[in-house]
């Protein structure tokens, strides 16, 4: 077991040598994985054609019960509650330059293995995530989208070869997955100060500690003895690269000098935006009005 | 981990809005139909025929006519570029980017994809007014000057392409550009007829503004008319917004805002001409913001960052983003733009800075050499009717005039790609062929 480690410790390095070796240069040339537009364009006319049944169903649901609807009043204001700001800048540079010169490098290497072997570690990882899924919709009282991780988590499991296949999907049983995150949310906890956690990026109090919980969780139900056994010291990076390889976000591509502030508020709005329509009593966004967003 | 994803799905929409990126209309709240298609674009089923793979690199080069690197914009220090290698000898098309805009948003890449599948080698540039460029490739650091961007855009494409490995070989060189980029190419273009560096044959521009300023205040007219110009004015947009939003999560089963993005979907719940109107005002806002920053940071005028104390890397920057969203371009001209070109360009005055920044400044050239053409909407939010007539009567039979698409609404759509290929290739032989 301590020689494979090694052996990936040694690779990643010298990925980050090479990379070092590059930037010091006036002029560097690599190659990208090949775009391929005509799928993608084919994917956005689907998502295209499922965006606007979302939007329609929502504004036919919206028109029924209009009762519940929210005012300007209840909007989180434009500021957001980050009093450990420096801090997270830092973790916020460090990030950017570990994604730069070792996590971009590696998921690119990982981007040229064939696109099924990919799709069967995303699958996998997203089945295991199941098991976190069912355990939190338990404890959110949602019994419906309980069953259904349930289902798919036994589904592709078995006819799905252990997760590799998403067997699921084809039955029309989508993927929804829930943490211990959005289990605080239901219950009303706020979000809290946001924070940027070293490599993970852009997070809340909340749910960076949902996020511990759910490793916690996953590590104690231990299924197939994946995060006790001999290979589960490879099974956080693998998922990690995996994630990353499927994520086109390139830290400063805005070139912004605003980009922290940016990604804070749309960050910070979309948990938000989450929150409310999680929480199991309507009320307020903020018991303060004026209290910046996420307190 | 799914932190990527979610970021991912936060920034993959702003192309979204980027498109709109550019600039506004003619006559105070332009049409329906042009602010809607500015704002989403060119529908995908309405997209040409694309290749299903095109190779892709990354250039990364650092220019030695640009300015000391300020220390908070660390991040941009070289300027990036990317590049689609044919394997065979090929003609290169250059495409540059619209406002602000990076050389690899949505609208280049299926500028890109298209090109490729022509046959072209393509390199994609950023806008010389998005931040990175200014950083890294800006004599000057104070952006927005149509010759004087044309001149470092023009210097940095001949040092990328003279550093291209020998295996690229290149039968011609073609340039093209949108919205203000389209501008940037023709000048590029110009500026190569008369100093040979990268003999370039054909220029197309591709919903190019007429009049820099003039385009950019009526984008200025709109935030004012749409949005309004107090912080209390923006409060209220934003929260009406973020209601119509939050209203649309609790009416749907989506809990987790997924793939469509939350920008995205806040395009979705635009509804009035207003609406629509404010999110073309404030995505050219957004990169105005970058500009007029970086250009009082390079230039020392002090508006919002002190030239004595200059800003470090983890200083908080949000009440600065704040005063510069109420800041339109003509603060920037006058208290950053002018004083710098002034004090820079004897002679020079503020009307003749303004009048250097129309395309008559290559009139003559884009009257009588063959090799220009255009593209562009009738209901073009940026234009108004002298200016698209003076377009007209300039290029002759080298422009395309479609009636609808609004400002780059129609990029990329089988009519527009099959016209742009035929200008590039030396194939177009006037609209009514």
């Amino acid at each position: 077991m301590i020689l494979p480690r090694r052996i990936l410790c040694a690779a990643v390095l010298c990925a980050a040598l090479l990379q070092a070796a590059c930037a010091s240069r006036d002029f560097s040339l690599h190659s990208l994985p090949a775009e391929t537009p005509a799928s993608d364009n084919a994917i956005a006319i689907q998502r295209s054609q499922a965006a606007l049944a979302q939007l329609q169903a929502a504004a036919a649901a919206a028109a029924k019960a209009p009762g519940t609807a929210l005012t300007p009043m209840d909007v989180p204001p434009l500021q957001t509650y980050d009093p450990w700001e420096r801090m997270n800048r830092m973790t916020y540079r460090f990030n950017a330059r570990f994604d730069e010169h070792v996590f971009l490098p590696v998921a690119n290497g990982y981007r040229r293995l064939p696109q099924p072997v990919r799709t069967g570690v995303s699958d996998f990882f997203s089945n295991l995530s199941e098991v976190v899924s069912v355990v939190n919709y338990v404890v959110q009282l949602r019994p419906a989208p309980g069953v259904r991780s349930l289902g798919r988590f036994v589904i592709n499991s078995t006819l799905g070869l252990g997760g590799l296949f998403d067997v699921a999907a084809q039955f029309h049983i989508p993927s929804a997955p829930t943490g211990f995150g959005p289990t605080l949310a239901r219950w009303g906890v706020h979000p809290g100060p946001y924070l940027v956690l070293p490599l993970l990026g852009p997070s809340t109090v909340r749910d960076g500690f949902g996020f511990l919980v759910d490793y916690g969780t996953a590590y104690a139900i231990d299924v197939a003895h994946l995060y006790r056994g001999d290979v589960a010291w490879a099974l956080t990076p693998l998922n990690a690269v995996d994630q990353r390889a499927n994520t086109s976000f390139r830290y400063y591509a805005s070139g912004s000098p605003f980009e922290y502030d940016t990604i804070r508020f749309l960050y910070v709005r979309k948990a938000l935006l989450e929150d409310d329509a999680l929480r199991l009593w309507r009320r307020p966004v903020s018991p303060d009005p004026q209290a910046p967003a996420g307190r | 981990m799914r932190v990527f994803q979610l970021l991912y799905a936060l920034l993959a929409c702003t192309p979204l809005l980027q498109a709109s990126a550019a600039q506004a209309p003619a006559t105070g709240l332009a049409d329906s139909a042009a602010l809607r298609a500015t704002v989403y674009g060119t529908p995908p089923q309405d997209i040409a025929p694309l290749p299903a793979t095109v190779p892709l690199q990354e250039i990364n080069i650092a220019l030695s006519w640009a300015r000391p690197l300020p220390k908070v914009l660390w991040f941009d220090r070289r300027l990036r570029a990317w590049f689609s290698p044919q394997d065979k000898p090929a003609p290169l098309a250059i495409v540059i980017s619209g406002t602000g805009s990076d050389g690899n948003t949505q609208k280049i890449s299926v500028l890109r994809a298209v090109l490729y599948g022509a046959g072209y080698h393509v390199l994609t540039l950023p806008s010389p007014t998005f931040p990175g460029f200014i950083a890294s490739a800006s004599s000057t650091g104070v952006a927005g000057d149509l010759l004087q961007d044309g001149r470092d855009l023009y210097a940095a494409a001949e040092a990328i392409v003279h550093h291209l490995p020998a295996s690229v070989q290149i039968t011609e060189v073609d340039v093209l550009g949108y919205s203000l980029g389209g501008a940037n190419a023709a000048i590029v273009k110009s500026l190569d007829a008369a100093d040979h560096g990268l003999h370039i044959h054909r220029a197309v521009m591709i919903n190019p503004p007429v009049s820099m300023f003039a385009s950019i205040d009526r984008l200025d007219n709109l935030f004012r008319q749409s949005i309004g110009p107090s912080p209390q004015d923006f409060d209220r947009f934003y929260r009406r917004i973020y209601v119509r939003l939050a209203n649309f999560y609790r009416a749907s089963d989506a809990l987790r805002i997924e793939d469509t993005d939350l920008l995205a979907a806040a395009a979705a719940v635009l509804r009035t001409d207003a609406d629509f109107s404010a999110a073309v005002a404030l995505t050219f806002r957004l990169a105005l913001m970058n500009v007029f920053y970086a250009g009082d940071l390079y230039a020392g005028t002090g508006v919002v960052t002190d030239p004595r104390h200059p800003p470090a890397p983890g200083d908080p920057t949000e009440l600065v983003a704040q005063t510069l969203r109420e800041k339109p371009f003509s603060e920037y001209f006058d208290k950053v733009f002018a004083p710098y070109y002034l004090a820079r360009r004897p002679g020079a005055t503020r009307t003749s800075l303004v009048a250097d920044n129309r395309l008559s400044v290559i009139g003559d050239a884009l009257r009588n050499d063959p090799d220009y053409f255009a593209q562009t909407n009738s209901d073009d939010l940026i234009l108004d009717s002298a200016e698209l007539e003076w377009l007209k009567t300039t290029l002759g039979s080298r422009i395309a005039v479609y009636d609808h698409g609004g400002h780059l609404g129609n990029l990329g759509d089988r009519q527009q790609v099959r016209d742009m290929l035929d200008m590039l290739s030396g194939h177009w032989s006037g609209a009514n062929k």
